[in-house]
């Protein structure tokens, strides 16, 4: 009567024999049975029930069946003897259930399924859950629940489970405060505005949670990706992810056998000077997470060892014959473009394949000016807990700063690093712990000149011959170029005609020595004059 | 089409079944929306459903939505066939709802029809048999319409189980009807029906009513029916020259039989204290065979939501003008057809 589309609810579950049979036959009714109660709920239908009767129980499964027609006319119930050796024994349940599930003929385009847990064993339960999980059975895990003590009619209370934990709110809100948490402590606290950084971090807590596999951090000198290396290994030890050790090293500062012994250990007597065996960073980051900055910089055959370290765990130590072993996470650094330096035999390809499946490229500062405030706000509190004194910028120092440090003007070469020495230098500095205008002058005047390109300025013919003088940077670097040329050329010709050579050849200009004098004069200065030694 | 919110006035089941009424015997469809809404459970339950299927069925009917859980219905009824009809509701709401769903399509039809209900008959959200029995059918024989009922076994919470039987002659010629007055009382007569429950059961109920509303030894009757489950009702009517009231309570589980009787007495004295002729519940089945034949009056104890709901809902079908007016005895209701 209802249309035909309708798709059917079909429930697989255990007969109770204790649950379903109530305490006595004739006062069954007044107990709640749970599956009798799948046909007594207002909100849920089932069309077919399988019900699985352990042998023994055929009678009780008759007469529940028999009740389950009473209160739900339109259920079809279908027994099936259900034969496990011991029903509390995991592998034995789990077989003859995996047997049914295999056996049955499911119809996933015309009907929904839906487990019932709450009769059986723990053991069924278990097994049903690890069924519905792996995706073996179809269908969504259903729960019966008796009554409340205020509720007099005993057909109690049905949910349907859904596994997907993402979908309940209340969770979904925790899982929330977890993220932020875990992001928070990879910014180490920093409440960064930028949103590439935002995102990029994001990403990070998805992937560092979930892979054992290598991550490569890219990123500009100072952009912090040996801070975010540890906060990375501190956030996966808070989750129990691992007990081992936090282990870094630059490779930069590793050459020849002391950079194999100081990676993968030696053998006392292995070289001039070994006196003990040394088991080397890998072997100390068993456990845990080795993070090797600019790993760029690793010779060819440390890297050919590290792979192998990477793909077998396994490793040999200087001067021994057996291998050692280590399982640790690689975290690796670089500054450089290790594709480039792969193209040109300088890093093997093979290690690059094994270490850039999780590649994260680190923004320098300039390109996270929003970040400045909430990163000058950290370091100035890391100076007053490092340093024991309390330290304060004035509201216009402050603001000098920042201008200053959000300009065009602010290059921030090392990245953190300048910023960190920056603040470090204000509070050093600030008279009785407080910044003011002065300090914050004398520091950008500090900044400007450490960021200043030097070899590009060069006016030191400017300076010789018209000493003192301001000129315009337009006119400063030609004519510096013009002086260095007149100071190489035998004559006021000769010069002309390397300065205008190219509308000479174009016969755009005829008296090159003319236009080269007039020049000059315009600085009241003179071929002959700048000749003279 | 007519299109009705579902969550106005009594906004549960009641407005649901008179639709699907209504839209049996005039032939028009309906869509419902908001079924339910701001409900615990919004949407239709497996009670609604069964009537939207039973409804369906004698007339042949295209459904959309008749899903649980669904807050919109879509109802296009065929031509109503009379006949013999066989509903199996289980303990999924009411045999009785069910019935009064369908009964005026049945005795609008051209035909005859039987129809055999089976379920529950006795539940404490629903008329019971007895009150469909004793004060509504008389109604309905009154107006003209030819109807018997016979309970073949009752059902009880939570078993269900039980079987209504019900004749129904079709081609009905209806007259108007009206009911100001109670007149004298003819007689009284308290049922206690038990089923897989104590005897004694039934003796203490019986006493404490007794004792509460000054019955006679002969006005008091235990019936042991045989029923799927256990089961308790008390059961208590009034039969008047011109109205009959049933009022009824519910044993359960825990529950003490004087507490039971005590439910009865209160039920009893609201009755007892007004004067109108009609009960609170049977004016609300009233308002659409009026409607749906040629009219009538008639002074109830009160309008309930459920009366009102009825009063706005009508109009939507058919061109009847209902008045409901609030007295000091009562209400006083009017069905006019205009």
């Amino acid at each position: 009567m209802s249309e035909t589309g309708r798709r059917r609810s079909v429930v697989i579950g255990l007969l109770g024999t204790k649950l379903d049979a109530g305490k006595r036959a004739e006062r069954r009714w007044d107990a709640w049975r749970p599956t009798v109660a799948l046909g007594q709920q207002e909100d849920f239908v089932v069309d077919r029930l399988e019900l699985l009767v352990p042998p023994g129980h055929q009678s009780l499964a008759t007469l529940v069946a028999k009740d389950l027609k009473s209160v739900s006319p339109a259920t079809e119930v279908r027994l099936h003897a259900f034969a496990v050796e011991d029903p509390w024994e995991l592998a034995a349940m789990y077989g003859a259930l995996y047997d049914f599930v295999r056996a049955y003929p499911f119809d996933a385009d015309r009907e929904d399924y839906f487990v019932h847990i709450t009769t059986g064993t723990h053991i069924a339960q278990i097994c049903l859950f690890l069924l519905v999980e792996s995706h073996h059975l179809p269908g969504r895990l259903l729960q019966t629940s008796p009554p409340s003590q205020n509720q007099r009619q005993p057909r109690g209370t049905l949910s349907i489970i859904d596994l997907d934990l993402s979908r309940y709110d209340s969770l979904a809100r925790r899982f929330e405060l977890e993220h932020r948490e875990a992001r928070s402590l990879l910014k180490s606290g920093i409440a960064t505005k930028n949103a590439a950084f935002n995102r990029l971090i994001e990403e990070i807590e998805l992937v560092a949670l979930r892979t054992k596999s290598p991550i490569l951090l890219q990123g500009p000198t100072g952009a912090g990706k040996s801070r975010l290396a540890l906060r990375l290994y501190e956030l996966k030890r808070a989750r129990h992810q691992l007990q081992g050790p936090f282990v870094e090293i630059n490779c930069a500062t590793l050459r020849g056998d002391l950079a194999h012994s100081t990676l993968f250990g030696h053998k006392r007597g292995a070289f001039t000077g070994a006196a003990a065996d040394r088991p080397g960073l890998l072997r100390a980051a068993n456990g845990g997470v080795l993070f090797l900055d600019e790993i760029g910089e690793l010779g060819l055959d440390e890297q050919a060892m590290l792979l192998r370290g990477l793909e077998e765990k396994r490793f040999l130590p200087l001067g021994s014959d057996t291998e050692a072993t280590s399982d640790f996470q690689l975290l690796a650094g670089t500054h450089q473009d290790l594709q480039a330096a792969a193209m040109s035999g300088r890093f093997r390809d093979d290690l690059l394949a094994r270490i850039n499946m999780w590649t994260f490229r680190l923004p320098g500062l300039r390109d996270r000016k929003e970040d400045i405030e909430p990163n000058l706000e950290f370091e100035l509190e890391s100076y007053s807990k490092d340093s024991g004194e309390f330290i304060s910028f004035n509201r216009e120092a402050r603001e000098a700063w920042l201008d200053f440090a959000t300009s065009s003007a602010a290059h921030w070469t090392q990245n953190f690093r300048d910023l960190s020495a920056s603040v470090h230098r204000l509070c050093t500095l600030a008279p009785g712990g407080r910044i003011d205008l002065d300090t914050v002058a004398r520091e950008v005047e500090r900044l400007r000149s450490q960021w200043e390109p030097r070899p590009a300025r060069k006016s030191c013919l400017v300076e010789r011959f018209l000493p003192g003088q301001a000129q315009d940077e337009f006119d400063r670097v030609q004519l510096e170029a013009v002086l260095e040329i007149c100071r190489s050329s035998r004559s006021l010709s000769d010069a002309g005609r390397q300065l205008f050579a190219v509308s000479r050849a174009l016969r755009a200009s005829t008296n090159d020595a003319d236009r080269l004098r007039k020049y000059l004069a315009r600085f009241g200065l003179t071929f002959e004059a700048i000749r003279s030694p | 089409m007519i299109e009705i919110d579902g969550a106005k006035g009594e906004g549960g089941g009641q407005i649901l079944r008179s639709s699907l009424s209504l839209s049996l015997v005039t032939g028009k469809p309906f869509r419902m929306v908001k079924i339910r809404a701001g409900r615990s459970r919004p949407g239709l339950l497996r009670q609604h459903l069964v009537c939207v299927e039973a409804a369906a069925q004698i007339s042949g009917a295209s459904v959309e939505g008749a899903e649980l859980g669904s807050s919109t219905l879509g109802f296009h009824p065929g031509p109503v066939r009379p006949g013999n009809y066989e509903f199996a509701i289980g303990s999924a709401g009411s045999t009785v709802l069910v019935l009064q769903t369908v009964l005026p399509a049945l005795w609008s039809a051209a035909g005859p029809s039987r129809l055999g209900v089976s379920g529950g008959t006795h539940n404490p959200m629903a008329p019971t048999f007895e009150h469909f029995q004793a004060a509504f059918l008389p109604v309905l024989r009154a107006l003209g319409i030819e109807v018997q009922a016979r309970l073949v076994r009752p059902g009880f919470f939570p078993a269900g189980g039980g079987e209504i039987r019900l004749e129904v002659a079709g081609s009905a010629r209806l007259r108007p009807w009206a009911c100001r007055e109670r007149g004298p009382l003819l007689r009284r007569m308290a049922n206690a029906l038990i089923a897989h429950v104590p005897r004694s059961v039934a003796e203490r109920e019986l006493r404490r009513l007794q004792g509460g509303l000054q019955l006679q030894a002969e006005e008091l009757q235990i019936s042991t029916c045989d029923s799927a489950g256990p089961g308790n009702a008390l059961v208590l009517a009034l039969e008047y020259e011109s109205t009959t009231e049933v009022v009824s309570a519910f044993g359960s589980k825990g529950k003490r039989a004087e507490d039971v009787a005590d439910d009865l007495v209160n039920e009893a004295r609201i009755w007892l204290e007004a004067s109108a002729p009609i009960g609170e519940h049977l004016a609300d089945q009233l308002l659409l065979p009026l409607a749906l034949g040629k009219g009538g009056e008639f002074v109830a104890v009160r309008a309930s939501e459920h009366l009102r709901t009825n009063a706005e809902l009508i109009p939507l079908f058919l061109p009847a003008d209902i008045r409901i007016e609030t007295r000091g005895c009562g209400a006083q209701i009017r069905v006019l057809q205009s």
